[in-house]
């Protein structure tokens, strides 16, 4: 068996159908976390024992041979903002070092009454600020492809490099949809409120989602249907409370219109627009057809979305005061003890977020800037309601272009550009997938199909027959070992 | 010159509630530190808070009782500071939208004419902690069980001239809120909070003056001393040619006076905007209709149809009227015994009394109103006399028992077998010729001394009215 090879949907049926055991598979891939880590730091936390005993109940489970667990034994990373009752969730921050929540996030234990098991933690940026995963404490997530260069997210590399089979993931900004594009796998952000975001760690509670990160589209179906559902504990998974409503991927099986906004590929740098072409050829050769649309305000959107994640980042994250979890200091009084806290705790780009959001939300700014951003919100959302009506989905690029090599200093602006086609897919609120597209001097790159709301099979079905196949990183980049693949 | 005073209340209301605003911890006092507490009202990051339906549609009562406009759409808001009681920096309220507004309350001036008290707003809002400082040292520790524990806030219009009227504004807050079940509204416990905002201007001008707030009033009372204190206080730097420094004031309750806490020089800016974990409020024209229809007759109407209808004494519908337990309980004991009077004077007395040595409320008492009504049937009918009545209700209190079962068990039926008293009054005569000599030569106050005599020889159980009869014929002959 070839771990770098496996998909989620075949390990769980080698499992169930006792070929391998899940103990057998947990041990094969929390060895590879462990050796791969060294190179890739795609992890911030490996469950060796708690793995191992999960692993063991799944087994005992097939034992009994009563029910097919969907993903018994399936490996799984946690976006290290996700929260799991076993370890600490740190969101890539030293100041959350030791900060054990003692809940697991609804998503996760999903997975887990599946049969999965929780190998590790991905990496991710310190509070989930940025769409590198490269400022955390664990160092920079490192892509599988190119070591030299960031991953984007510690789920999205962790799947890529076989570490795992699934990574249950996020995305606010895009934070996954980039991942999975700079490491050629599939990554999708569900219709908001089709799974709950209960234990979901977030900055910017308008946007944040959870994500799937997975090496086809068969495994990004089989784990959606495990984790999305009514969730009590998240009121905006009422919207599926009696079901998801899935009726409009039925209708779409023969031709499929996919609504092209011409202007905003012109924004591409020629060599990702050119890598694309042959791409948008196998969409056609897969039944679809191409239809030109535009998207009123998506460029203002990139704007709107900043301005609201900001103020919502400046009260999000003022609960990180030292008094109930996280780092501590000491203080003369009270207005130094905060000072000192909240000044040792937050790096660079959380205190930006944190002073910019307190002053767009203030008295004299409140209405030039939020109140004005969030017509914006309305308005875009308006845009993709009416393109997709004269569509059934729409394509968009992912990325200007696939991974950069790591600069030392990085211009905070021209992070926050990159990710111009996927924030404003936030604000939309509406099922996007990041589908390997292409390839830029052999780095990946994907393109994002957005469809109507709850709308996700359509998306996977068109991509699945669509899109590149998951390409394995080549074996020499990923190790400086050589006894780590398969066994 | 000659200054008025013109003051608004702030006043906040726990709800009484079975949880909490945004989760499921109980809203219920415990000495337990933070053993009433989850991840949503310890703020814990990926906990969502959850709004508690109970919650709103209490507060919705509430907006209603007070006669406000209710805003169909309305939301939550995040007010950003911070403070070690508030667990996530931000205190969920509603500030661009509260829930109700434009209401009012009739409260008594001072010449006892009744004037609109305008209500500006009614809002939702979750409570903070409590800081517990350690008694010796520098260390301070939070108790988070009250974080989350769901309020509402009510802001009048500057319509308050006196102390007093603010006080009588209190008492008929708390009395519409607690007939409505939106709040047991007990100051002392803090489940009902005021702080006053008071300035003075010259007797006619329409200028409002510098003002300040008073915090820290435990009581009704302790408003009601605060703003007279501060009304004289302000008077007198202003006689003197001097001005009022804008500041938030606390009340010293051992000194009776108010001090400066801090000046308020400018607005803190809490950078409030809508809470984006929070779906809005919605609510329905009907909604708001049943819950106006649900409203109960409150105390000053009950009270006036207790003088109307049943002829009760103004003093007895105020007191039975104080709150809508005792009310309530007054007007089952009145379907089952249909004598105003007697029920009033028996509920205001020894029911009241009992209820409080016990501690319990109308509802709870094991003296029931089918009890109630026994008893006072018992007493018309002859089988029991008024006192020993009393010693029934007593002991019923004290062990639920029926007062027909109490009385029948220990034998206190009424003696009104005239042959049997017949005999005692014989006694008695002959034990007190001094008494008897005393009548005999116009004393008739000896007559209830001999009465008394005779009740004591049946340890209460004599009919008195038959006793009376007995003596006069057998003391006439």
């Amino acid at each position: 068996m070839e771990l770098d090879k496996m998909t989620a949907a075949a390990a769980a049926k080698a499992v169930n159908n006792r070929e391998i055991s899940a103990r057998e598979l947990t041990e094969a891939y929390l060895n590879r976390c462990t050796t791969l880590n060294s190179t890739l730091h795609s992890l911030v936390h490996i469950f060796e024992q708690e793995a191992l005993r999960q692993a063991e109940a799944v087994d005992s489970l097939v034992s009994r041979g009563e029910t097919a667990l969907p993903l018994a034994g399936v490996p799984v990373v946690l976006k290290d903002d996700l929260c799991y009752s076993a370890g600490p969730t740190t969101w890539g921050a030293a100041s959350l070092k030791n900060f054990q929540p003692p809940y697991t996030a609804a998503a996760a234990q999903k997975l887990i009454d599946a049969g999965a098991i929780i190998v590790g933690k991905a990496n991710l940026d310190q509070f989930g600020l940025g769409s590198s995963a490269a400022s955390s404490y664990a160092g920079p997530a490192a892509n599988p492809r190119d070591p030299a260069r960031p991953a984007g997210d510690g789920a999205a590399a962790a799947v890529a490099a076989g570490q795992c089979l699934l990574g249950l993931s996020s995305d606010s900004g895009g934070s996954l949809r980039m991942g999975a594009s700079h490491c050629g796998l599939f990554g999708l952000r569900p219709t908001t409120g089709l799974v709950s975001r209960h234990g979901l760690y977030t900055h910017a509670p308008s946007f944040a989602s959870v994500a799937l990160a997975a090496r086809d589209t068969a495994d990004i179906n089989l784990a959606l249907q495990v984790i999305s559902g009514y969730d009590s504990r998240d009121a905006a998974t009422a919207a599926v409370k009696d079901g998801a409503p899935r009726a409009e991927g039925e209708k779409l099986s023969r031709s499929v219109k996919i609504g092209y906004p011409k202007d905003l590929f012109a924004l591409l740098p020629h060599h990702t627009l050119s890598a694309l072409e042959p791409a948008r050829e196998r969409y056609r050769a897969a039944g679809a057809e191409f239809v030109e649309i535009t998207l009123p305000l998506f460029r203002e959107a990139l704007l709107a979305y900043y301005v609201i994640a900001y103020a919502e980042a400046s009260s999000n994250l003022s609960r990180f005061d030292g008094i109930r979890f996280g780092l501590s200091a000491e203080g003369a009084n009270l207005e130094e003890y905060y000072f000192k806290t909240r000044g040792a705790a937050f790096d660079a780009e959380a205190k930006r977020r944190v002073i910019i959001g307190t002053h767009l939300l203030s008295q004299d700014n409140f209405e030039r800037y939020y109140r004005q951003a969030q017509k914006v919100w309305r308005l875009i959302r308006q845009s993709f309601a009416t393109a997709l009506e004269k569509c059934d989905l729409i394509m968009l690029p992912a990325v200007l272009a696939p991974a950069e090599a790591r600069e030392e200093s990085q211009d905070f602006l021209k992070a926050y550009i990159q990710g111009c086609f996927c924030a404003p897919v936030s604000l939309s609120g509406l099922p996007a997938l990041s589908a390997p597209a292409s390839e830029v001097g052999a780095l990946p790159v994907g393109l994002q199909l957005v469809g109507r709301p709850f709308a996700e099979t359509t998306l996977a079905d068109l991509a699945g027959r669509a899109a590149l196949p998951f390409k394995s990183p080549p074996v020499e980049v990923l190790s400086r070992k050589e006894d780590t693949h398969g066994i | 010159m000659e200054y008025e005073a013109v003051i608004g209340l702030e006043v906040h209301v726990e709800l009484l509630t079975e949880s909490k605003l945004f989760c499921k911890c109980p809203n219920r006092f415990t000495a337990e530190a933070n053993s009433h507490t989850c991840e949503v009202c310890l703020g814990f990051p990926g906990a969502l808070p959850l709004l508690n339906r109970e919650a709103v549609q209490k507060a919705l009562t509430a907006a209603v009782a007070l006669n406000c406009e209710i805003a169909l759409h309305s939301y939550f808001d995040r007010k950003n500071y911070f403070y070690p009681d508030m667990p996530k920096g931000y205190q969920i309220s509603q500030y661009h939208v509260p829930l109700g507004r434009n209401g009012f309350l009739e409260v008594e001036d001072d010449s006892g004419a009744l004037k609109k008290i305008r209500i500006g707003r009614v809002h939702m809002e979750e409570d903070a902690g409590k800081l517990v400082h350690a008694p010796a040292g520098l260390d301070s520790a939070v108790d988070y069980n009250r974080a989350g524990v769901p309020l509402i806030e009510i802001v009048t219009e500057p319509d308050l001239h006196s102390a007093g009227e603010c006080r009588r504004y209190l008492e008929q807050l708390k009395s519409i809120l607690q007939y409505a079940e939106v709040s047991d509204c007990k100051m002392e416990e803090g489940s009902l909070r005021c702080d006053a905002n008071v300035s003075l201007r010259p007797r006619g001008s329409s200028i409002l003056g510098n003002k300040t707030e008073l915090k820290n009033m435990n009581s009704f009372k302790a408003v009601e001393k605060a703003v007279e204190y501060e009304i004289e206080r302000q008077a007198q730097i202003l006689r003197q040619g001097g001005s009022i420094i804008p500041q938030t004031r606390r009340w010293e309750e051992g000194k009776q006076v108010t001090v400066a806490m801090r000046d308020k020089l400018q607005a803190q800016d809490y950078r409030c905007f809508a809470d984006p974990e929070l779906a809005p409020i919605e609510l329905t024209a009907a909604e708001v209709e049943a819950a106006r229809r649900n409203l109960p007759e409150m105390a000053s109407k009950r009270a006036a149809r207790y003088v109307a209808e049943y002829g009760l004494p103004p003093y007895d519908a105020a007191v039975l009227t104080t709150t809508r337990g005792l009310s309530d309980y007054f007007e089952a004991c009145l379907k089952l015994y249909p004598n105003p009077k007697e029920v009033s004077n028996w509920v205001m007395g020894d029911f009241t009394a009992h209820l409080s040595a016990a501690g319990v409320k109308p509802a709870e008492a094991s003296f029931t109103p089918e009890y109630m009504a026994s008893l006072l049937q018992m007493i018309d009918d002859q089988v029991i006399s008024g006192k020993i009545a009393k010693e029934v209700m007593e002991k019923s209190f004290a062990t639920g028992k029926s007062p027909r079962a109490i009385v029948e068990e220990e034998g206190l039926l009424q003696i009104s077998d005239q042959s049997e008293l017949e005999k005692i009054v014989d006694q008695v005569i002959a034990a007190n010729p001094s008494g008897v000599e005393n009548y005999r030569s116009g004393k008739t106050k000896a007559l209830s001394f001999l009465v008394g005599q005779v009740m004591q020889a049946t340890k209460g159980k004599a009919n008195p009215g038959l006793v009376n009869k007995l003596l006069v014929e057998k003391l006439q002959q």
